[in-house]
C-alpha cells in the first residue's frame, strides 16, 4: 500500500508491502517504479518500506533540501520514526549513494547493507570519469548503457498520462539538483566508507555501462566487510532486469548474516 | 523605437563541420577552429560595430560558449573595445548569463566599469542563458532560476550601494564585504534588461520594471508582452513600448532582391544556431514541469518548431527566407519594406520600443554588412525612431 508520512517537515510518499524483517529500499535516479516485478518478489520475504525520494513521485522537495547529506539525515529520521530495528538497508544507483551516506553516519537501526550498482564515490584521475555522463547522451544511448536488454528499459512516454509524465519530469529535475556537481558523487565519501560496520553485499549488473564492475571493486575495497556478486544479464538496474535473481541473492545474504 | 545592431561574431568557417557532426555547440572540438582566420574575423566584426556609431544606431553584444556560432565569450570584453570606438551609441549587454557565473560581484564591478568608461551609455542585460550554455558552464539547471534571482538582487544592490561594505549570506552566494569600485554613472543602476518568452518572465520583469526582449520568437511572444502590460497595470503603472524589445534578422537592400539576399545569408545563423546535440537542448530543470510534460507528449525534437502567422509549423533549421519572414523572425527588402514589416509587427505585439537586429550572421561579407548597417541606420531607423505605436490597451480585470 501507498501512504504519506512527514519526516523532518518533509512530506513523503511511501510504498509499504509484505511482512517479515524490515527492509528500507532507496530507489535509483530513474524512480521507484513499484509496478515492476521486483517489489512483489521482495515483499514475499520482507516488510519493504520504499519511499519516493523528495522531488520524485508526489514526495515534496522543499527549497532548502539540496544535498545527498540532507537525504541521508532524512532517511535516518525515517528509520527512527518507523521504529526500524535490525533492518536491511538497500539502495540502488542514486539510492545506493544515499544508503552509503547513511551508513557512514549511523548504522544503529540496521543489520545489513545491500548496494546495487551505487553512484557516489570518486576513484580515478581528474580527467577520467567513473560515472557515465547520463546528461550528455541521448535517451537512446542512455538506455543502451543502463540496460543489458535495452528493449526492457524503453518506455513510450507519448502513451503515458500527464500525471505520470509530470512525475518523470519532477524526478529528473530532482536527480539533477542532487547530482549535477560534483557529478553524481561526493568527493569525500570514499574516505569515510571505512566507518561502515555492517555486513555489506555489493550486487553489480554484469553489463552496467553507467558504473562498471571495476568501480564496484573499489567500493568493495573501501568497505571493511563487503562482498561483491555479479548479476549476469543485467545492466545498471539488476533488480529490474533480473528481479528473481536479485531477490534470491539478497535473501541468501541476509540468511547467512 | 530604438534600433540596436547586433552580431554574434560567428565563426562560420566551422559550420560545415558542425552540421556534419550534428552539433555546432558544446561538443564540437576546437580542432575546427583556425586562430589566424578568427583574428581577421574578430577585428572585422568589431569594425562593423564601430560603423553603427556613424549612422546613429545603438549596439548590442551577447555571449555564448563552446560554439562555432558565436566567438564572443565575454560581453564586457567586447563592449570595452566598442565603448572606446564609439561616442554616441548606447551599449547593450544582452547579456551576462548570471546564473552561470560563479561571482556576481565581479559582474557588478565589470558593469560599473563599463558604465564609467562609456560615459553612462551602458544598458545591462541580466539573462538566464540558453539551455546549451548549462553544460559548458556546468551550472546546475535544477536551481538555475533561484541562482539567477539571487545573483540579480546582489548585482543591483552592489551597484546601488554607496555606504558599503554590506554582508551577503544567501543560498548560493556568500560575501562578507561587498563594496564595489567604481560605482556606475547611471544611478541607481544602468537600465536592466531581461530575455525570455514565457508569461512568467513577462510578469516577473514587469514587477521590476525591466526591459524584456524575446529573440527570434515571432508572434509567439505576444502573451509575454501582454502579461507584462497586465502585471504593470495591476501594480499601478502602464508599461509602454520602451519596456518591450524584440530581436530579429534584418536584411536591407537598394532593391527588394538585394535585401532578401542579405537576409537569406544572415539567416544561415538562425538555421545553424539550433543545431545542437539533443541532450544539451533541455537539461532537467531548465524548463518548467508543465513545459517538459508538453515536450514529452510532443515527441522528440518537435519543440524546436515555431509557427508562422497562419499557425503552420516552420522548422528554423530548414526554413527559406520567405518562411522566416512569415514567422516575423526576418524582416527584409527595401528600406520601405523593412520599415513597414517592423511597424506592422510592433502594432501586432501592442507596441515594441526596441528592435535588436541581427545585421550580420556569418556568411554575409564585410561590404554587404557595412551596406546593411548604413541603409538601416540612415533610411529605416530614423523612421522607426519617429514611430509612435499606441500601447495596447490592457484587458479589463
Amino acid at each position: 500500500m501507498s501512504r504519506s508520512i512527514s519526516v523532518a517537515g518533509v512530506s513523503l510518499e511511501l510504498e509499504e508491502r509484505g511482512s517479515g524483517p524490515p527492509l528500507l529500499f532507496l530507489h535509483p535516479g530513474e524512480g521507484l517504479q513499484p509496478q515492476r516485478e521486483w517489489l512483489k518478489l521482495l515483499a514475499e520475504h520482507f516488510r519493504v518500506i520504499a519511499p519516493h525520494h523528495p522531488g520524485w513521485g508526489t514526495s515534496a522537495l522543499p527549497d532548502w533540501l539540496m544535498t545527498v547529506d540532507d537525504l541521508a539525515y532524512l532517511y535516518l529520521d525515517l528509520a527512527a520514526s518507523e521504529g526500524l530495528e535490525d533492518a536491511i538497508l538497500v539502495g540502488a544507483c542514486f539510492g545506493g549513494w544515499i544508503a552509503a551516506e547513511m551508513a557512514v553516519r549511523n548504522t544503529q537501526r540496521f543489520a545489513q547493507l545491500v548496494l546495487l550498482d551505487p553512484l557516489g564515490i570518486k576513484i580515478s584521475g581528474i580527467t577520467e570519469r567513473d560515472i557515465a555522463d547520463m546528461h550528455a547522451m541521448s535517451r537512446e544511448d542512455y538506455v543502451r548503457l543502463a540496460w543489458a536488454d535495452p528493449a526492457k528499459g524503453e518506455r513510450d512516454l507519448m502513451q503515458l498520462p500527464d500525471t505520470d509524465l509530470a512525475g518523470i519530469a519532477r524526478g529528473r529535475e530532482a536527480f539533477t539538483r542532487f547530482g549535477w556537481k560534483p557529478y553524481m558523487h561526493n568527493p569525500r565519501l570514499r574516505h569515510w566508507l571505512h566507518r561502515i560496520d555492517l555486513p555489506t553485499l555489493l550486487l553489480w549488473g554484469e553489463q552496467d555501462g553507467i558504473v562498471s564492475t571495476s568501480y564496484g571493486r573499489a567500493w568493495q575495497n573501501e568497505i571493511p566487510a563487503a562482498q561483491m556478486e555479479i548479476v549476469p544479464h543485467a545492466g545498471h538496474f539488476p533488480h529490474w532486469e533480473q528481479p528473481k535473481d536479485f531477490v534470491d541473492r539478497l535473501v541468501r545474504f541476509v540468511n547467512i548474516n | 523605437m530604438r534600433c540596436w545592431y547586433f552580431s554574434e561574431m560567428a565563426y562560420h568557417p566551422a559550420w560545415e563541420a558542425g552540421l556534419a557532426r550534428g552539433t555546432l555547440r558544446v561538443v564540437l572540438p576546437s580542432s575546427n577552429f583556425d586562430p589566424p582566420t578568427a583574428h581577421g574575423l574578430l577585428n572585422r566584426y568589431l569594425d562593423e560595430f564601430a560603423l553603427c556609431d556613424e549612422v546613429g544606431l545603438d549596439i548590442m553584444v551577447n555571449e555564448h560558449h563552446s560554439t562555432a556560432t558565436c566567438m564572443t565569450v565575454s560581453v564586457p570584453m567586447a563592449l570595452a573595445i566598442i565603448a572606446r570606438e564609439t561616442k554616441r551609441s548606447r551599449l547593450l549587454s544582452l547579456g551576462t548569463p548570471i546564473a552561470n557565473r560563479p561571482d556576481p560581484v565581479r559582474v557588478a564591478e565589470e558593469m560599473a566599469w563599463l558604465d564609467v568608461l562609456s560615459g553612462g551609455r551602458l544598458e545591462m542585460g541580466l539573462v538566464k542563458g540558453a539551455p546549451y550554455e548549462i553544460q559548458p558552464a556546468n551550472s546546475n539547471p535544477a536551481t538555475l532560476m533561484r541562482r539567477y534571482w539571487e545573483a540579480h538582487d546582489l548585482i543591483l544592490k552592489a551597484l546601488s550601494t554607496h555606504d558599503g561594505p554590506f554582508n551577503w549570506e544567501g543560498e548560493f552566494f556568500h560575501y562578507r564585504s561587498v563594496n564595489i569600485w567604481p560605482k556606475p554613472i547611471q544611478q541607481p543602476t544602468p537600465p536592466v534588461w531581461m530575455t525570455g518568452m514565457s508569461v512568467d518572465t513577462g510578469r516577473l520583469a514587469a514587477e521590476r520594471g525591466h526591459v524584456v526582449g524575446p529573440l527570434l520568437s515571432g508572434g509567439t511572444a505576444k502573451p509575454m508582452y501582454d502579461a507584462y502590460r497586465q502585471r504593470a497595470h495591476e501594480l499601478g503603472w502602464e508599461a509602454g513600448p520602451d519596456r518591450m524589445a524584440y530581436a530579429a534578422v534584418v536584411g536591407v537592400g537598394a532593391t527588394r532582391e538585394e535585401g532578401l539576399r542579405r537576409a537569406d545569408q544572415i539567416a544561415d545563423y538562425v538555421r545553424t544556431a539550433p543545431v545542437v546535440a539533443e541532450p544539451f537542448t533541455n537539461p532537467p530543470g531548465y524548463n518548467s514541469i508543465d513545459a517538459n510534460v508538453a515536450i514529452m507528449k510532443a515527441g522528440p525534437r518537435a519543440h524546436r518548431i515555431v509557427k508562422d502567422r497562419q499557425g503552420n509549423p516552420i522548422d528554423h533549421r530548414r526554413a527559406t527566407v520567405q518562411q522566416f519572414m512569415d514567422t516575423d523572425t526576418v524582416f527584409a527588402g527595401t528600406p520601405d519594406d523593412v520599415f513597414q514589416q517592423i511597424r506592422d509587427f510592433s502594432i501586432r505585439m501592442g507596441g515594441i520600443g526596441h528592435l535588436l537586429f541581427f545585421g550580420q550572421g556569418g556568411h554575409l561579407g564585410h561590404e554587404d554588412t557595412a551596406e546593411n548597417i548604413a541603409l538601416f541606420g540612415r533610411e529605416v531607423a530614423p523612421r522607426l525612431g519617429e514611430l509612435t505605436v499606441e500601447p495596447a490597451a490592457v484587458a479589463a480585470e
